[in-house]
């Protein structure tokens, strides 16, 4: 029970290792063998639905301790075999991060988070008292005790989340995707906590993440999976070889731009320099100058806590034409969730006005907050960023068929539209599948699918593509190429800088305000507030790109 | 986007914040069985006048944001006891002399006095809550029920949990609602919009048990519930000051009960 393990971090050693969900009919994980030597940072890679955050939940006993189905092979932590260790005493050896703040936070202030853990291990009070300060300076978040977790920052939860981890002193942090769900500020603060523990070597580290750019550099070893949860290779970070690059390519896994400049088929695709989706951004025409979506001098108020109102947008200005995609970027806080929501006619400004045009084809401006829900439908559509919260079919068909104002129980011959375009979003197999019951990636495109059949002039989308590998995103980029070759007006919102090349504009806020209005080169090469290194390294702006073409960014300062 | 009022919580340290959670429970609960319980409209305004005194002088809470906080309450007030009032047996007594009449409905004064005991025992109820459960943070709540009556931690520190995430619920339910305005499924006649609700409940259950398995993980790996007893980080101890709220507090119970007219 002392914070300091005497006996050091442990190893990690896999024979053979797999797992199958119960009710599953294929494993999440099969045949992984690899042998990671103490106190070395692991980075694990690959496609959505690999087994990544399998392995993470195994090393952590929660499989097989929690969750049900059947164990292969052995998995080891230290000494301790997983499936025949206690969760208990795996409790004292590994600590897990996840992937949402919101959802592993479970006390209301910041001090009792961290003591949470360690009442769950019958810590003495007196010890309790002297770990926790300890674990929270360890984070950055000395003095925070008192502090209410829902007030914090994304990243400020995200660290408070590994205090949480670290507080009981395991030898062994594993991270399941820890910087997925915050902003650009957040990810940066996140990562360097990371690189801080990874530099100390007081712990063997395993790393589930997206966001290679960053991670990479942290990493010892690499564990490539394949979609079917199969082990493709385990080196050294530094020593991975351009077949297992390939195959990991292959897989539609993101790779990290360090290991695309070999020259192998499937991971030249994603060459620095250019967007992964470089089919999808070249245009045959620039966008129509015809505006679909306006905004003028949008100023909306939200009532705060206590006395007065908190201003979440002033004065924002904003048009989409037709045919053209924006990229709608800021902080955590800067307005783009309201924007959304105003630009959708579900939010009423306080001052300024909401026009969208009536019919794609031109036609009169109307305010979509004064449109009935009926008459909405065909002109502003929303993509959430949890698909199902948006799901109102029974099947996926009926997902599709339902804007267009469908029966429950259409007959066959109206199923057709809905049934091409399941086709045209590669779903036309699931059509009488519950929404609920898809993959990720499969909640995404139908989401999109189910805004295929009637257009809307206008789409706002709120990270389309959270969570997805590089195939997903592809995917979903090609879809939103379609129907942007329509004439749709598209603007998304996204952290995720990798976007950021596939869209024609950006637009930046910041405290509210616009910030940036201009080309998304212009953008990265230079942004208009201060954002993290490792959110820019996202993305490359190539080499060839010279910086005096470069247009001067018209910058307001911020706040 | 908070869709639920800001919780009311004490502006500065005053008696009532320092009595333990377990403490309040056990005088409010005498209250409310007092205050319900009896038929005599003056043991519930004797309550009230307690209650006041109570909120003013010991509670810490802002004493200004109080009405609007109690302001739901007035819809079972006007429902409950508007309807007592007109439809009181005593109404039809022709012996009695009608206090208001409105075509062929009469109020008599026993009607009424009836139906301003019932919403007077109301804003007891309102207040006897507000005086239990707002002095204190549910945090405090949890730990005093689990070191003082040793409820289950598994049982109060998960429904402390589900407390946690509840606004976000909030916040599913209304981008539930966007969603389905934008997709042209909101309005129409009273059936449709009936079935529609039950779909939107449908969908955020959905999301809510998808919230709470990924708490349970988190929780589980954090090694809730795994066997070994729980220490307590913020201990609970029963003080003077629960002494002498206990003895005071049941004291008026029983006064307001048993004092002459």
């Amino acid at each position: 029970m002392s914070a300091d393990d005497p006996t050091g971090p442990p190893g990690i050693a896999a024979e053979d290792f797999g797992w199958t969900y119960r009710g599953r009919p294929r494993p999440a994980l099969q045949g992984i063998s690899f042998c990671l030597e103490p106190g070395r940072v692991l980075l694990v890679l690959g496609p959505s639905g690999s087994g990544k955050s399998t392995l993470a939940r195994a090393l952590a006993g929660l499989v097989p301790h929690v969750l049900g189905g059947t164990w292969r092979g052995s998995l080891r932590v230290g000494d301790a075999e997983i499936a025949s260790t206690p969760a208990r005493v795996l409790g004292e050896r590994v600590g897990l991060v996840f992937q949402d703040p919101e959802s592993q936070l479970v006390m209301a202030r910041a001090g009792d988070e961290v003591a949470f853990g360690l009442e769950n291990r019958g810590w003495p009070l007196p010890a309790m008292a002297a770990r926790v300060p300890v674990a929270l300076a360890q984070v950055g978040l000395a003095g925070f005790e008192p502090r209410s977790t829902a007030t914090l920052s994304g990243g400020e939860q995200q660290r408070l989340a590994i205090a949480d981890v670290l507080a009981p002193a395991p030898g062994l942090l594993v991270f399941d995707e820890p910087t997925a769900n915050l902003d650009p500020p957040g990810m940066q603060a996140t990562i360097e906590q990371l690189a801080r523990l990874a530099g100390r070597r007081r712990h063997t580290i395993v790393l589930v993440e997206h966001r290679l750019e960053a991670a990479l550099p942290l990493a010892d070893d690499v564990l490539l999976i394949d979609e079917a949860g199969r082990q493709l290779a385990f080196s050294p970070a530094a020593s991975v070889g351009p077949e297992a690059v390939e195959l990991l390519a292959r897989t539609g896994a993101w790779i990290p731009r360090a290991w695309t400049g070999a020259g192998t088929g499937a991971a030249e695709d994603q060459r620095s320099g250019r967007p992964p989706f470089a089919a999808g951004n070249a245009r045959p025409e620039p966008p129509r100058t015809q505006a679909v979506l306006v905004a003028e001098a949008l100023r909306v108020d939200y009532p705060s806590d206590g006395s007065g109102r908190r201003r979440a947008l002033d004065g924002v200005s904003l048009h989409v034409a037709a045919g053209e995609r924006v990229g709608l970027v800021g902080p955590n806080g800067a307005g783009k969730s309201t924007l959304l929501l105003a630009l959708a006619g579900l939010l009423r400004p306080s001052v300024g006005r909401v026009a969208v045009l009536d019919r794609p084809s031109g036609g009169a401006f109307v305010d979509p907050a004064r449109l009935a829900a009926r008459r909405l439908a065909g002109r502003v559509g929303l993509v959430f960023q949890d698909p199902e919260l948006g799901f109102v079919g029974r099947t996926a068909l009926l997902e599709v068929l339902a804007s267009a104002g469908a029966a429950l129980r259409p007959p066959a011959e109206d199923r057709a539209p809905g049934e091409r375009v399941l086709d045209r979003f590669g779903l036309a197999a699931l059509a009488d599948v519950d929404p609920f019951r898809l993959s990720q990636g499969e909640q995404r495109r139908l989401s999109l699918a189910a805004l295929a059949l009637v257009p809307p002039a206008a789409l706002l989308l709120d990270e389309p593509t959270f969570g997805l590998d590089r195939r997903g995103t592809e995917t979903v980029l090609g879809l939103l190429d379609e129907l942007r070759a329509g004439g749709q007006a598209q603007l998304l919102a996204t952290h995720d800088p990798r976007l950021l090349p596939a869209c024609d504009r950006v637009v930046a806020l910041d405290g509210g305000r616009v910030v940036f209005d201009g080309a998304p080169r212009a953008f990265l090469a230079r942004p208009p507030y201060p954002v993290a290194a490792a959110w820019r390294a996202e993305v490359s702006l190539g080499s060839s790109d010279p910086p005096a073409a470069i247009p001067e960014p018209e910058v307001e300062p911020a706040g | 986007m908070s869709l639920l009022p800001a919780p009311l919580e004490p502006t500065r340290p005053a008696f009532l914040t320092r009595v333990t959670p377990a403490a309040r429970l056990v005088v409010g609960f005498a209250w409310l069985i007092v205050d319900v319980l009896t038929l005599d409209p003056l043991v519930p305004a004797r309550l009230l006048v307690a209650g006041i005194v109570t909120l003013v002088l010991w509670s810490g809470l802002p004493l200004r944001r109080v009405p609007a906080r109690l302001a739901p309450l007035g819809v079972a007030i006007v429902g409950l006891a508007g309807f007592s009032i007109l439809l009181s047996p005593a109404n039809g007594d022709p012996g009695l002399a009608a206090v208001a009449a409105l075509g062929p409905v009469r109020i008599t004064a026993p009607a009424l006095a009836a139906g301003l005991a019932i919403g007077l025992r109301i804003v007891v109820i309102g207040l006897t809550s507000l005086l239990v459960i707002a002095p204190s943070d549910p945090t405090r709540l949890a730990d005093s029920l689990v070191q003082q009556w040793r409820v289950p931690d598994r049982f109060a520190y998960s429904t402390l949990a589900a407390l946690r995430v509840a606004p976000f619920m909030a916040g599913d339910w209304a981008t539930i609602g966007a969603a389905r305005r934008l997709r042209g499924l909101t309005g129409g006649g009273p059936l449709r919009r009936l079935r529609e609700a039950g779909d939107r409940l449908l969908v955020m259950l959905v999301a809510a048990i998808r919230r709470a398995e990924r708490m349970a993980l988190a929780m589980d790996a954090r090694g809730f519930d795994s066997g070994i007893p729980r220490s307590h980080y913020r201990p609970v101890r029963t003080g003077w000051r629960d002494w002498v709220s206990l003895a005071v507090g049941l004291g008026v119970a029983v006064a307001a009960l048993a004092l002459p007219r």
